[in-house]
């Protein structure tokens, strides 16, 4: 968790100062929504909470759903 | 305008197509359990299969020059489907790159250093990629030479050293396997290494001329399959049947090379040289997908993306697969499948669209 914390730190440090200065508003925009999905994930990880797999989800659908599958064996 | 400032040349596209491809060596390992003693055949009937697609790629770079694929799928597609088939595209390098990060985790879990933290192997490989990243197309490129010659020399060393231990009689009977079976190996072959490379679409625009593009890009795919072909009949003739229960044959087969007791435990270089290989693979990758995500945004620059996609990226890596054999089961299967549209179907149908709206000339005698 602090390992976590520090990493995120530093991130932000490095990044975000010369976002401001240059003020590059919309790529501050970018840079805070991937920072906070980065950040969010890292700490469900942290926590132990189940992170859902987009490949299970498009396993079951192409697979499951529409059926498209090699045989196996 | 195109997102990244450096140039490449076509001789470096070369070197960065030849190690793109050299670094799913390793993914081959996806093949043998279905192609058994036949992955050699199915590697070369994947490139002849793949050619024209190849072709594709590359003739989109040439006519829309100076242009990456979110300009190119904007300008043939218009601006919203365009978008929408850019996203699916970020989408598949999102995915693609992390399978490669896991696939370097599970290297290191398994062979090399089963005690370490696998979230640890994949923030440290990961870290190493995105600085790699920060440093721009050009240093990559100007870089890649070596990787694809250490590469090459590990897999013709090792070749060499296992000579005496290799029965050619493996490879018998021919055309034994069922069709379906030998049709899903090419389907990997051709999706996992040599369609990936649709990827690099994001970085041809980068070239400087496009006078040699196709012979250069076509070279690069070469010594990229010639690779795969040296590890896929080297493990063949070592291992013959067996070959498909182990988990790795490559690692399997390295670790019966002793010469005079002295040469022995060479696994250790298979691991070194494919590391190097799926580092400037993921650097690529990594670049591409940064590219992409701030062209489609509109950004100014891409590094302010760099680090967080990484976080991304590790805990995707971490949690995307259960097990390898989850890996591999999934792969096989919705990961070729999913990802065949991006790359047999949308790059060939934008040259087509192409060709007979007159793209570009007409879209700038619009601007003019």
């Amino acid at each position: 968790m602090i390992f976590l914390l520090l990493i995120y730190v530093f991130i932000f440090i490095i990044n975000v100062p010369g976002l401001i200065k240059r003020k590059e508003w919309r790529d501050l925009t970018a840079f805070s929504i991937l920072y906070v999905i980065a950040f969010a994930l890292g700490l469900l990880y942290v926590l132990d909470i189940p992170i859902p797999s987009p490949m299970k989800g498009l396993q079951h659908l192409i697979v499951d759903i529409l059926g498209i599958e090699y045989p196996q064996g | 305008m195109n997102i990244e400032k450096g140039k490449i040349n076509s001789q470096q596209l070369l070197f960065i197509i030849a190690g793109f491809v050299q670094g799913s060596v390793l993914l081959i390992d996806f093949t043998v359990g279905i192609t058994e003693h036949q992955t050699w055949m199915v590697i070369l009937a994947a490139l002849a299969i793949t050619a024209p697609v190849i072709l594709s790629y590359v003739m989109l770079a040439k006519i829309f020059p100076g242009m990456n694929l979110v300009q190119i799928n904007d300008m043939v597609y218009g601006r919203f489907l365009g978008k929408f088939i850019s996203i699916y595209y970020v989408f598949f390098f999102l995915m693609t790159l992390s399978f490669n990060i896991r696939d370097v985790g599970e290297l290191y879990i398994t062979f090399l250093m089963p005690d370490t933290p696998f979230i640890f192997l994949l923030v440290a490989f990961t870290a190493t990629c995105a600085y790699a990243v920060s440093k721009g197309i050009e240093v990559l490129a100007r870089i890649s030479h070596l990787f694809v010659v250490t590469g090459m020399f590990i897999m013709i060393s090792t070749f060499t050293l296992l000579i005496d231990q290799m029965d050619f009689s493996n490879f018998l009977p021919f055309f034994d396997l069922p069709f379906i079976r030998i049709f899903q190996g090419i389907h990997i072959v051709s999706s996992i290494p040599i369609g990936e490379t649709v990827s690099l679409l994001m970085i041809m625009g980068c070239l400087n001329k496009t006078e040699h593009v196709v012979k250069n890009t076509f070279f690069g795919i070469l010594i990229g399959v010639v690779s795969l072909l040296i590890v896929s009949v080297r493990n063949t003739a070592v291992l013959g049947r067996t070959q498909s229960i182990w988990t790795s044959p490559s690692f399997q087969s390295i670790r019966l090379i002793n010469i005079g007791t002295v040469l022995t435990r060479m696994d250790f270089l298979v691991g070194i040289g494919q590391t190097i290989l799926i580092f400037i693979k993921c650097s690529l990758l990594f670049y591409v997908l940064v590219a992409a995500l701030s062209q489609l945004l509109g950004l100014k620059s891409y590094l302010p993306l760099v680090l967080p996609l990484a976080g991304i990226e590790v805990i995707i890596a971490a949690t995307v697969f259960q097990s390898p054999v989850d890996h591999a089961m999934i792969t096989q299967n919705a990961g070729i499948i999913y990802s065949a549209p991006l790359m047999f179907v949308i790059p060939p149908l934008s040259l087509l669209i192409a060709k007979i709206r007159g793209l570009p000339k007409s879209e700038r005698g619009k601007g003019t």
